[in-house]
């Protein structure tokens, strides 16, 4: 059920991306929504279903971008395990703690996008622009503020042992002490 | 007593009589003589004149004053209604604006169709690349509608790219500027031939020997190699032209014919099928 709340959110996110969101200034950028629910799932979903979101996103983003298939879920996957990995003794669980991991991840990101696609086709002159990238950067940092607050909220009221969750209202006993 | 009562009333009534009847005279002597006011005319005027002019001042001003005040009470409203209608005539003129935009580009598509030579399809662009790293459009023709990959997409200022994936309602164009896409060009004016590279917002033009005459300004159109795009299509205008002393090339940039940014329609080039298919 989370899976499929966050796939259709992320399906939003990613409609957003290429149509509105084009729509805004120069000086804007594109936030790339999609991107802070990856880092969002690997710091606050579990293991199975995190990677099996991060997936499913990277697939649909194939859809909508590049020419290469395969090149997002590999990538989303990979940032998925690393975020995964290097956060699993660390409190990143706060919004404002996930604006730094959000700037490394995106580097990261677009580091593997980079070099996974120098080897898929050589003959291609792909540049790294640092100033897009830390215009990218500063409008991700803004943005992650109010999308992760969102996500969380959302994570909270589908998660069944929460108390606000819409899931546990219906089972929920009267009596909360009787087994 | 009683004599001496009625002896007055008879006075009283007799001078008034002859008072009335002297001013009836006095009007109708008045009136078949001069034709002109007399001195009592006149001052009674100027008397009467000054009131009434008094009397019309204050009944002006009050009746100003009410119709002023009538008239604020319905304002509020009217400034609301003028104001909303306002608002419509200016959506009003923005679609009609936005239809005139509409109706000179849809013109000149129609006259790119009738000028290309094989069959064309317009489609509407619903969807453009999120990523950095790629340039590629989402257009709302599919398969069904004949679309397959490799079909050249282009508008009236010159070529847009090629389809790369398609699903039966929709299809995927990669943009002449993205880094994936390499195009036979030759430059118009000497027949120079070489290969256009996007770099992400323009092109490059690579294997032009160091000798070869390329200068800015020279526009390139499409050479037919390839068999993706028509021969003489515009791409782009040479905007600098570098002979590094190393290498046996030179270094060339191409402006873009097309503003990528600013696409809203394309027309899709159909293939006709080969009878060997």
């Amino acid at each position: 059920m989370l899976i499929a709340i966050f796939l259709i959110i992320g399906t939003l996110c990613l409609v957003l991306q290429t149509t509105l969101l084009h729509g805004l200034p120069a000086w804007m950028g594109q936030p790339d929504l999609l991107f802070l629910l990856i880092v969002f799932a690997a710091t606050h979903l579990d293991l199975f279903r995190g990677a099996v979101l991060a997936l499913l996103l990277g697939l649909l983003m194939d859809i909508f971008s590049g020419i290469f298939l395969g090149l997002y879920p590999l990538t989303y996957l990979l940032v998925f395990f690393v975020l995964k990995g290097s956060t699993r003794h660390l409190a990143f669980t706060d919004t404002l703690h996930q604006i730094p991991l959000i700037v490394i991840s995106y580097l990261f990101a677009n580091g593997a996008i980079y070099v996974i696609t120098s080897i898929l086709a050589p003959e291609a002159t792909l540049s790294w622009a640092w100033g897009n990238m830390i215009q990218q950067i500063i409008i991700m940092s803004v943005v992650c503020i109010p999308c992760c607050s969102v996500f969380r909220w959302l994570q909270t009221r589908m998660t069944p042992g929460s108390g606000s969750s819409f899931m546990a209202l219906g089972s929920r006993p009267a009596n909360r002490f009787k087994s | 007593m009683r004599k001496k009562g009625k002896r007055s009333r008879q006075l009283k009534a007799l001078l008034l009589f002859g008072l009335t009847l002297t001013l009836v005279l006095m009007l109708i002597v008045a009136t078949v003589g001069r034709q002109e006011f007399n001195t009592p005319h006149k001052l009674a005027l100027e008397v009467l004149g000054s009131a009434q002019s008094g009397v019309s001042r204050v009944g002006g001003f009050f009746s100003t004053f009410w119709r002023n005040y009538s008239s604020l009470i319905g304002v509020r409203e009217e400034n609301e209604r003028l104001k909303e209608e306002l608002r419509k005539y200016k959506a009003a003129t923005t679609l009609y604006r936005e239809a005139v935009a509409t109706n000179v580009r849809l013109t000149k598509l129609l006259e790119l169709k009738e000028t290309l030579p094989s069959p064309t399809l317009t489609a509407q662009i619903i969807g453009k690349d999120p990523s950095q790293w790629f340039k590629t459009l989402i257009i709302d023709r599919g398969s069904s509608d004949g679309v397959e990959n490799g079909m050249p997409a282009v508008t009236v200022e010159g070529i847009v790219g090629q389809v790369v994936n398609t699903s039966p309602h929709y299809a995927k164009i990669l943009l002449a500027n993205d880094p994936n896409s390499a195009i036979d060009a030759i430059i118009q004016r000497t027949r120079i031939q070489g290969i256009i590279k996007g770099n992400g917002s323009g092109f490059d033009l690579y294997y032009v020997l160091k000798n070869a005459d390329v200068s800015q300004g020279d526009e390139l159109v499409t050479s037919g190699l390839g068999t993706v795009f028509p021969k003489g299509l515009l791409i782009g205008t040479v905007s600098s032209v570098t002979r590094s002393r190393r290498g046996m090339f030179q270094n060339i940039t191409v402006a873009p014919a097309v503003d990528f940014s600013q696409l809203e329609q394309v027309i899709i080039i159909m293939k006709k099928a080969s009878l060997a298919e």
